[in-house]
């Protein structure tokens, strides 16, 4: 159990109310996290999701077999693991603590059953997800637009460019 | 007013059961523009999400430096505009121009929201399958980054 004041410094659950949010604080876990602990690993099953408190978290992808390539650091406020919220989903990236961290968690099966019986409680937590990924999806769009701006002949190389932004 | 049966040739909505699209269908329209009609500018916060039923609409992107780009030529069964469907005042990253006599269902983001809000099993679903589309595309980009990455001459080496 953690208390709401914690959960409100999320920015995924800004806009859920108060009596969903009691809900949330009776199924959550305040963790402690050493430097360097592995939190997801890549091509494994998302059981757990993760709203950071304190400290930072890399989210990283191997490049090469001796090359690792950090895409993202999680801080404090943010939330990581969103796959848990969905059936069966398999994580796409690794996540590692850069630092001593603290997180609340949520087990995904957990949250999963909730959202069956309370569609108030899955309607406002997957918004709260899709704006998140809205946010990064407008960050990377703005910069391949960049990209393609100060260098055009690579349009032709970005084979998906027709799924770049007609969701924004 | 939209039947259904319109409705599941959107692929974003297609799995969705009979009784939530009888729902969007109620507060849907059926509407045709003609060949070069703007529906909404870049930097214009959007208010209608739309789903192409029939023709082609291109959305096009202009660059800090005045460049114009086009980012997607829309076809039949698929949808833009979804992040109406999130709130918060999203302004447009693009301008969509229909470039050929366009049929397209569309909805008002508003009224979608109600009606999530006074029917959460259709919030649920919806809102979910536009998590699922959001999260599909960051990962389809992500690989794509992380694979010409990997191809650069100078990773190569290494």
């Amino acid at each position: 159990m953690v208390k709401i004041e914690d959960l409100k410094r999320i920015n995924l659950l800004r806009d859920i109310p108060d009596h969903l949010l009691e809900i949330i604080s009776r199924e959550a876990q305040l963790n402690i996290y050493g430097k360097d602990t592995q939190l997801m690993t890549i091509h494994e099953k998302v059981d757990t999701f993760f709203m950071l408190i304190m400290g930072q978290v890399a989210i990283k992808k191997e490049l090469t077999p001796r090359i690792d390539i950090i895409f993202d650091f999680i801080q404090s406020g943010s939330s990581f693991g969103t796959s848990a919220l969905m059936e069966g989903s398999i994580s796409s990236y690794t996540a590692v603590c850069q630092e001593p961290c603290e997180a609340i968690t949520l087990s995904g099966l957990r949250i999963r059953e909730l959202f069956k019986d309370n569609h108030e409680l899955a309607y406002y937590m997957l918004q709260g997800a899709a704006r998140q990924y809205k946010k990064k999806m407008d960050i990377r769009a703005k910069m391949i637009i960049k990209t393609l701006d100060e260098n055009p002949e690579l349009k032709g190389a970005v084979h998906d460019i027709e799924n770049l932004t007609p969701v924004a | 007013m939209v039947e259904k049966e319109y409705l599941k040739k959107i692929g974003f909505l297609k799995d969705l059961p009979d009784r939530i699209l009888e729902k969007i269908g109620a507060i849907s329209q059926l509407e045709t523009f003609d060949e070069e009609s703007l529906l909404f500018r870049q930097n214009q916060e959007k208010a209608l999400l739309y789903m192409l039923v029939s023709g082609k609409v291109f959305l096009n992107s202009r660059s800090a430096s005045g460049k114009s780009l086009t980012l997607d030529e829309v076809t039949p069964g698929r949808t833009f505009g979804v992040s109406t469907l999130l709130g918060g005042g999203h302004a447009s990253t693009f301008t969509a121009i229909c470039a050929e006599t366009s049929t397209m269902i569309t909805v008002s983001g508003e009224q979608m929201r109600q009606l999530f809000i006074d029917d959460f099993e259709t919030g649920h679903a919806v809102i979910l399958k536009v998590v699922e589309l959001f999260r599909s595309r960051m990962e389809m980009h992500t690989r794509q980054f992380i694979q010409s990455l990997a191809n650069h001459p100078e990773i190569r080496v290494l």
